[in-house]
């Protein structure tokens, strides 16, 4: 049990900051999970946590003790590195040993204790192995066996499925999750793969060039994303943003794009409120539905009022791509295999008016949501 | 633009049988993917396609014209790679360019074909820049330029998108598959990623340890595989797979769980193939986790009982994990259904999209 | 296709053979002369023999024991102290040079430095620089009458040492171009040539009475293959992915555990070529061992040296049997450790 906190901690290597006055509070028995792109800082991050990295500035914190100066060997943390780093000299065994004679333990312990998390992995039949004769998933499972077997309070894992085949990820992951559960320790799991970290977290922290971007509930992060690039990293096909200007309209306002209008009426509307909280009330934004937010109808209706052409198709099986054309832009719906649509066809379409977002076209931040501040009408335009 | 016929390519590596007996058929025009895991051949095939390797056996044909023994460069065909081969110290425009200027095009046509490829590809505004300099994502835009500009009649693509960002996948899978209809290019596209290959070909071809399983329509390999292998391989998350046997019971059919009790029965039109094949007795029952529906509690289409044994929230979506006697089978519910582990589960099933499978040879009985 | 590609391979073949024997031939030749009977020893007479028509292992005997030698440098008779020799001053250098060039190497490999590396140019001049200024010095010492003692020395090299020091500084402080690499200079110490700074060692060897000393001598090959363990080591130390270290440290070793129990049994084969490859080095070396050495310790290239005499001319039989016998300890070193010598210990640690 461990509750690790990073007090804006600042990492440079050279000229790059890797990891920019992050704050991070990691509550104790949590499955934290830390998800960004390539060079957002996931890594450096978790090693300023084990202590092999020193923060340039900042604290880092474990139960509630400054750790900047302890040895990484002393802060009872474990880590399961992203290549594993398996002592390739040495049996099975004796790799999941190696913490355990470290600390001096009495050879009878550390063989039971050995074999007994051998056992909860399924290791156990390979214990005289050398990791060179083990298959991709067989080493995944010795290196967390290394890690767990010192029953450290927090682990720490980079991106540890990333290099398995795809069968074995995805037993891996539930795998994974129902041994965070019975453990109960805090374990911080770093990766790039957003639905690794929408499935195992409960809570993410969404990193980009170093800076946090979010840190929320899964479902947080997906239904109301604090920027664009959240609402990006989330989310197979990614969030359909759609540029349009504001502009006022009979008192109230209307976000105007050539197939449709959204409009919020009144002077008081949070909308009015939300837009003038950047400085410049019609300055452009982009609007931000999701894919399976999206419905696709062949014919219109009060509904379905946005006209739109279909571009291409993309059969998933469990679910259809379509790539649609609205105005001058494309977007990308979902639709149940089962509806069939044809290519180059006009179509209508209708947003799901509970779940759209509003994004300042500059700077990327989410202004508006219609599941917290209201519904917007939505009226399409005959002629684009 | 050319039709692509193989008859019997056969390619052997010392004592390795990397491809065999493989027959196929790409119509003009057409988009095919060469799907499988790794090893299963596909790239070998599009080598053999290409030209860049001689089948031990068997023929290539273009538009019905044997091509076995022509040389690579001259079959006409453009190629596009994982590791984007483009010239790093030239502009955008001088690496479109490149595969006309070399053919000696005239300048003005030059400039009105990369002018074209550029709007095609929407990287208009970055001719002008050096292609060093690009993004890993507009790199590979500009290699698929440099590739089609020359206009071949077949293009082949080796896991080109495997290398970048999964957002940038999602939208160059429409890309492409937009550009494809455009120009209208026959294009054989190798990968191990089935959502690009669903997404995008017209025909899936699926492949493993050298061998062709399936090839079809994206709807007919999902709904009709003719194997395990493809069936598993196909679709995401997984189909479910049960060990069965099958029971007569006053005469009604039922599938009998092998790892427990559950019972599944079967309609009149699988009771007779099942009860006129020979073969196995060993039955694997196929189906998709959209096609399972669980609820709490038990409802009058409740067929099967479980326990949830893990619960994964996906956003849109969640994957219920529900332990029926020893298996555990995937269903997808919605996204606000989240059983705690343990919790009983009632299983429904839409048994029009189920699949039954022989145990041994692992083909489907449907 | 068949004609010129038979006489093709055929010329190759032939090319071969020639080559080959050309360079195997004084290795024979030494082998049959070291069982060639004295008469069979010179071509004088205007025979040459190809293979001994007589063997005999007198030659062995001759240089094994007490011979009546009138070389005045060879006090012993027998070749067997300068075996012993050989054998204490090559191991002894390259256990020397082994324990601090893999440490160094490690160091190297592992703690980069980010900044204060010179390029080679850089260090060359520094070299000159350095020298540039310790001239003057130099004269001044020789003047005084003190270089030749211990104390003008000892003060002369702390001056050297101080006057290093500064221009050092100077360096670090007023230099802006590209950086070097720390290993690649410590390498190219070894492309400086020994022989270059051979009379000043012997001087300062002699005032610390270090010469005809086994410490001495193992002293002198420690250094200079020094520079060949580091280079060879770093390399094979940067082959161990640095993501082990790490993890015996997050398991709770010290940086030194980590070192020795992780790290070292990595590159065990690396230390073993390293080892033959110094040993070799330090038992084929003839010049400094000349120098440094006198009667007692003489190492076999030096003893065989002394097999010429005016007296009885050549002793070639007798070279020719210590020459074969020289050969046998770095060929058994070798076998001894071909086990270690294994690639691919690290296969499996590392997924790719």
């Amino acid at each position: 049990m461990a509750n690790l906190r990073l007090d804006n901690v600042t990492k440079r290597f050279g000229r790059v900051e890797a990891v920019k006055r992050l704050a991070l509070d990691i509550r104790d028995g949590e499955f934290f999970c830390v998800l960004g792109p390539p060079g957002a800082g996931k890594t450096t991050t978790l090693r300023l946590i084990v202590g092999l990295e020193r923060p340039d500035e900042g604290t880092v914190y474990i139960d509630g003790e400054p750790v900047n100066d302890v040895h990484p060997g002393r802060r009872d943390i474990a880590m399961v590195f992203q290549n594993l780093a398996l002592y390739p000299d040495k049996t099975v065994f004796d790799n999941i040993a190696y913490p355990l004679r470290e600390r001096g333990m009495s050879k009878q312990e550390i063989e039971r204790q050995v074999t007994a998390v051998a056992k909860k992995l399924y290791i156990d039949q390979l214990l005289q192995r050398k990791p060179a004769k083990l298959s991709g998933g067989e080493r995944q499972r010795v290196a967390i066996g290394r890690a767990i077997v010192r029953q450290p309070r927090a682990y720490l894992m980079d991106e540890p499925l990333a290099n398995l085949d795809a069968l074995l990820r995805l037993e891996m992951r539930v795998e994974l999750k129902r041994l965070q559960g019975e453990l109960g320790q805090t374990l911080v799991y770093v990766t790039h793969d957003q639905v690794e970290a929408m499935s195992m977290a409960d809570r993410i922290a969404v990193l980009n060039l170093g800076v946090l971007q979010q840190c929320d509930p899964p479902d947080a992060i997906y239904n109301l994303p604090a920027n664009r690039f959240v609402a990006t990293a989330v989310g197979s096909p990614p969030t359909n943003f759609i540029p349009a200007e504001v502009r006022p309209q009979d008192g109230g306002l209307a976000i105007r794009h050539p197939a449709f209008t959204l409009s919020a009426e009144g002077s008081r509307h949070p909308l009015r409120l939300a837009l003038e909280s950047r400085g410049d009330l019609t300055a452009p934004v982009l609007v931000g539905v999701r894919p399976e937010d999206v419905r696709v109808a062949v014919s219109s209706s009060d509904a379905y009022c946005v006209p739109a052409q279909v571009s291409v198709i993309e059969p998933l099986g469990g679910e259809t791509i379509v790539d649609l054309r609205l105005g001058p832009d494309l977007i990308k719906a979902v639709v149940p295999p089962t509806q069939r649509l044809e290519e180059s066809r006009p179509v209508w379409l209708a947003f799901e008016a509970g779940r759209m977002h509003l994004f300042d076209s500059a700077s990327g931040a989410r202004l508006y949501s219609t599941s917290q501040l209201g519904e917007l009408a939505c009226r399409g335009h005959e002629n684009p | 633009m050319a039709s692509i016929r193989l008859e019997k390519l056969r390619k052997e590596f010392g004592e390795l049988v990397a491809v065999e007996g493989l027959d196929l058929k790409v119509a003009d025009g057409q988009f095919a993917a060469l799907l499988g895991p790794s090893g299963c051949g596909k790239t070998t095939t599009m080598n053999m396609i290409a030209g860049l390797e001689v089948p031990t056996s068997g023929d290539v044909y273009f538009d019905e014209r044997r091509m076995t023994d022509v040389p690579p460069g001259k079959r006409g065909v453009g190629f596009v790679f994982q590791n984007y081969a483009i010239f790093t110290h030239m502009s955008v425009y001088e690496n479109l360019g490149f595969g006309l200027k070399v053919r000696g095009c005239p300048e003005a046509e030059m400039r009105r074909q990369v002018a074209k490829i550029a709007e095609l590809l929407q990287i208009g505004p970055m001719l002008p820049m050096n292609a060093g300099r690009l993004s890993v994502n507009d790199m590979q835009k500009v290699a698929l330029g440099r590739s089609m500009i020359t206009n071949p009649g077949i293009f082949l693509l080796d896991e080109p998108f495997s290398n970048l960002d999964a957002a940038f996948r999602a939208y160059m899978r429409g890309e492409l598959k937009r550009i494809q209809r455009e120009v209208k290019q026959t294009m054989v596209y190798v990968t191990h990623d089935q959502i690009e290959a669903m997404s995008m070909a017209d025909q899936i071809a699926v492949m493993s340890c050298g061998q062709l399983y399936q090839s079809g329509t994206p709807d007919e390999v999902y709904n009709r595989p003719v194997n395990i292998f493809v069936a598993r391989f196909i679709g995401s998350p997984n189909m479910n797979f049960v060990r069965c046997t099958y029971q007569a019971e006053d005469g009604r059919g039922f599938l009998a769980q092998k790892n427990g009790d559950a019972r599944l029965p079967v309609d009149d039109r699988r009771r007779r193939l099942l009860e006129e094949r020979r073969g196995s007795p060993d039955l694997i029952l196929g189906i998709r986790p959209e096609h399972l529906h669980v609820h709490p509690q038990e409802t009058p289409a409740t067929l099967w009982r479980g326990v949830a044994y893990a619960m994964e929230p996906l956003g849109p979506k969640t994957i219920v994990h529900v332990q029926v006697g020893r298996d555990v089978v995937q269903v997808i519910a919605p996204a606000d259904y989240r059983p705690r582990v343990g919790e009983p589960q009632a299983l429904a099933f839409d048994l029009e999209y189920m699949h039954i499978f022989d145990g041994s040879s692992q083909d489907v009985i449907r | 296709m068949a004609k010129p590609g038979i006489w093709r391979a055929a010329l190759r073949y032939v090319l071969i053979i020639i080559v080959v024997g050309v360079f195997t031939f004084p290795t024979y030749w030494m082998v049959t002369m070291a069982f060639k009977p004295r008469a069979e020893w010179s071509t004088a007479a205007g025979t040459i023999y190809w293979v001994p028509q007589n063997p005999t292992l007198e030659n062995f005997a001759t240089v094994l024991t007490e011979y009546q030698g009138q070389f005045f440098r060879a006090n012993q008779s027998s070749a067997v102290p300068s075996i012993r020799s050989s054998i204490i001053v090559s191991v002894g250098g390259t256990l020397f040079a082994l324990l601090l060039g893999t440490l160094a190497a490690y160091g190297l490999s592992r703690f980069t430095l980010e900044t204060g590396d010179l390029p080679w140019y850089i260090a060359l001049g520094r070299l000159g620089a350095l020298v540039v200024v310790l001239l003057p010095f130099m004269v001044l010492w020789a003047y005084l009458g003190i270089i030749r003692y211990w104390y003008g020395i000892v003060t002369f090299t702390f001056l050297g040492i101080a006057a290093d020091q500064l221009i050092g500084r100077l360096l670090a402080r007023y230099y802006k171009g590209p950086a070097g690499s720390l290993a690649f200079s410590i390498l190219q110490l070894r492309m400086f040539p020994p022989m270059a700074i051979l009379i000043p060692l012997m001087i300062m060897w002699s005032a610390f009475r270090l010469v005809d000393t086994w410490y001495g001598l193992v002293a002198v090959y420690g250094v200079v293959t020094f520079p060949f363990v580091v280079w060879l080591m770093k390399s094979f130390f940067d082959e161990v992915p640095r993501e082990l270290d790490e993890a015996a440290i997050v398991d709770g070793s010290s940086n030194w555990g980590a070192f020795i129990k992780v790290v070292l049994p990595l590159v065990k084969g690396g230390l073993a070529s390293t080892a033959l490859f110094v040993f070799i080095l330090n038992w084929s070396d003839f010049l400094v061992a000349l120098l440094l050495t006198n009667r007692d310790w003489p190492t076999i290239p030096v003893f065989l040296n002394t097999l010429v005499s005016s007296e009885i001319g050549a002793q070639h039989g007798p070279k020719a049997a210590l020459g074969l016998l020289a050969v046998i300890p770095p060929v058994v070193f070798g076998l001894i450790i071909q086990r270690y010598l294994v690639r691919g210990l690290t296969f499996g640690a590392i997924k790719k």
